[in-house]
């Protein structure tokens, strides 16, 4: 946890050293070469709306062509498709959504999520929070916080046209949870980060390591929050789209030192999760986190986390 | 609660609600969950199924109310591919494009479904579909249809360009759009 502290800290001295080469040499010590990576389009069936092999056919029968996802079970990338897969009549049926292939890995990752008590703390578009609809079967009860009032239609909408029904939606920030007076199961920690070029064309040019150390900041509130509100034994998923340490590996490192949770072991696609970052050491459990770097999907970052109980503690 | 069972009516249906369920928050009617209900504290945004809105004196219908109007009893009217696609896009109904339908009369209202039977609106008899109308002539009028997700995501947009374009700010946190 020191560590971390003072790395962020030394981190924080280099303001202006935040350009597209900046970066790309982070990257390369961190062990991976940076390349320009197209990004393919996925879409996820809703399984609770329809039959996989029916929705695939039907979207075949259009003239889509799709592509199975290898390690995602309801996943498909879209190989060819003259018009937009965000304008069909499946579409607007809810029998899929578009969501990008690594987002659609945190979800699956619970354990368990059928009639469980489920809070998605970012909940915004909401492609998650529905598969967390579609994984529960529209059981149990999930509460979806965001924070900004302008997204909350957009996160109505894509509830209503999926048919998803045991969904509480909050404009609410998620690191004010315990409001709610109630203790869930599993959280989803979604949470917002500085991103990826992969999807942000003028990333480099918009991102400064402030951005990143500012959003690490607020990161660690929000996991502070979420362990507050989950119950012994739960399930914390924390996932960025961010490929800076400082909002992953480094965060997960302070989280363990600093609030009741361990990091479980994962099976998903990615690599494991750093912990030599720029020389410092972090938890060997750390490992035990999946970092993707930009290849088949956008760059990503996800692992799951245990609270322990409170007589566990310091364990 | 009146307005929904008024509104169901309308297409000589009935679904049996469980009306301790159904709440009412500022115009917007949801139905929760036994779990839902007891479970989540009030001050939703949304919350269960969402049902529809009362904006005046009129009733405007969520998709899932008409799912759950389709998958009972009720004026129903299924249309060929090509026609399900125009009505998604907006447009009324031709005789030739219906497949299969009811003896509906002039002023009723039907659930237009697909050929596997997903209901894609609502709209309103224009002429007897018994009779021999005008091939030229619309024979059900558009009045909602699933392209209105569509409609109201560029609506929504629109409105977020313009309040961006008022911040004049771009480094904000990400989230990604492919989610």
């Amino acid at each position: 946890m020191h560590n971390t502290n003072f790395l962020l800290a030394q981190l924080d001295s280099y303001p202006l050293m935040s350009d597209k080469e900046f970066f790309v040499k982070r990257y390369k010590k961190l062990g991976w070469t940076y390349r320009q990576v197209k990004l393919k389009q996925a879409i996820r069936i809703n399984t609770m709306n329809s039959n996989r092999d029916t929705v695939v056919k039907r979207l075949e029968s259009l003239g889509i062509v799709l592509e199975k996802i290898p390690f995602l079970e309801d996943g498909y990338w879209i190989s060819k498709s003259k018009f937009s897969v965000g304008a069909t009549a499946e579409y607007l049926l809810g029998l899929y959504s578009i969501q990008e292939a690594a987002a659609q890995i945190p979800v699956t990752l619970f354990t368990e999520l059928e009639d469980k008590m489920v809070l998605d703390a970012c909940a915004s578009p909401g492609g998650k929070t529905v598969q967390l609809a579609n994984l529960m079967k529209n059981s149990g009860v999930i509460v979806a916080l965001e924070l900004k009032q302008r997204k909350m239609f957009a996160l109505a909408n894509q509830l209503e046209r999926t048919r998803v029904k045991n969904t509480a939606v909050y404009n609410m920030d998620a690191r004010e949870a315990s409001k709610l007076n109630i203790e869930f199961d599993c959280v989803l920690l979604d949470v917002l980060c500085s991103g990826n070029y992969v999807t942000d064309k003028g990333w480099f040019s918009k991102r400064t390591i402030e951005d990143v150390h500012r959003n690490a900041r607020r990161q660690r509130q929000i996991l502070t929050e979420a362990a507050k509100v989950t119950e012994d034994g739960g399930e914390i998923v924390y996932a960025t789209c961010s490929l800076e340490p400082e909002e992953n590996e480094m965060n997960i490192d302070w989280a363990i030192g600093a609030l009741n949770v361990k990091v479980e072991e994962i099976k998903c696609h990615g690599e494991k999760g750093l912990t030599d970052i720029f020389g410092k050491e972090l938890d060997r459990s750390i490992e035990k986190c999946k970092r993707i770097w930009p290849d088949q999907t956008q760059g990503f970052f996800v692992c799951k986390l245990k609270k322990q109980a409170d007589d566990n503690e310091g364990n | 609660m009146k307005e929904i069972n008024d509104f169901v009516a309308q297409f000589n249906a009935s679904i049996p609600f469980d009306e301790s369920r159904i709440v009412r928050n500022r115009n917007r009617y949801y139905l929760l969950s036994k779990k839902l209900k007891q479970q989540v504290p009030k001050g939703f945004f949304y919350a269960g199924a969402y049902l529809g809105a009362v904006k005046g004196a009129s009733f405007f219908p969520s998709f899932l109310l008409l799912s759950m109007i389709a998958e009972s009893k009720a004026n129903k009217l299924v249309i060929g591919k090509k026609t399900a696609w125009l009505f998604i896009c907006g447009r009324d109904i031709f005789k030739q494009g219906i497949l299969k339908g009811n003896n509906l009369k002039k002023g009723d209202y039907t659930l237009i479904l697909n050929e596997h039977n997903e209901c894609l609106g609502f709209g309103k008899i224009m002429h007897n579909l018994r009779e021999e109308p005008d091939v030229n002539k619309v024979v059900v009028k558009n009045i909602l249809d699933i392209g209105d997700f569509l409609r109201r995501e560029k609506r929504q947009s629109r409105r977020q360009q313009r309040s961006r374009s008022l911040q004049g700010s771009d480094r904000k946190p990400h989230k990604s759009t492919h989610k």
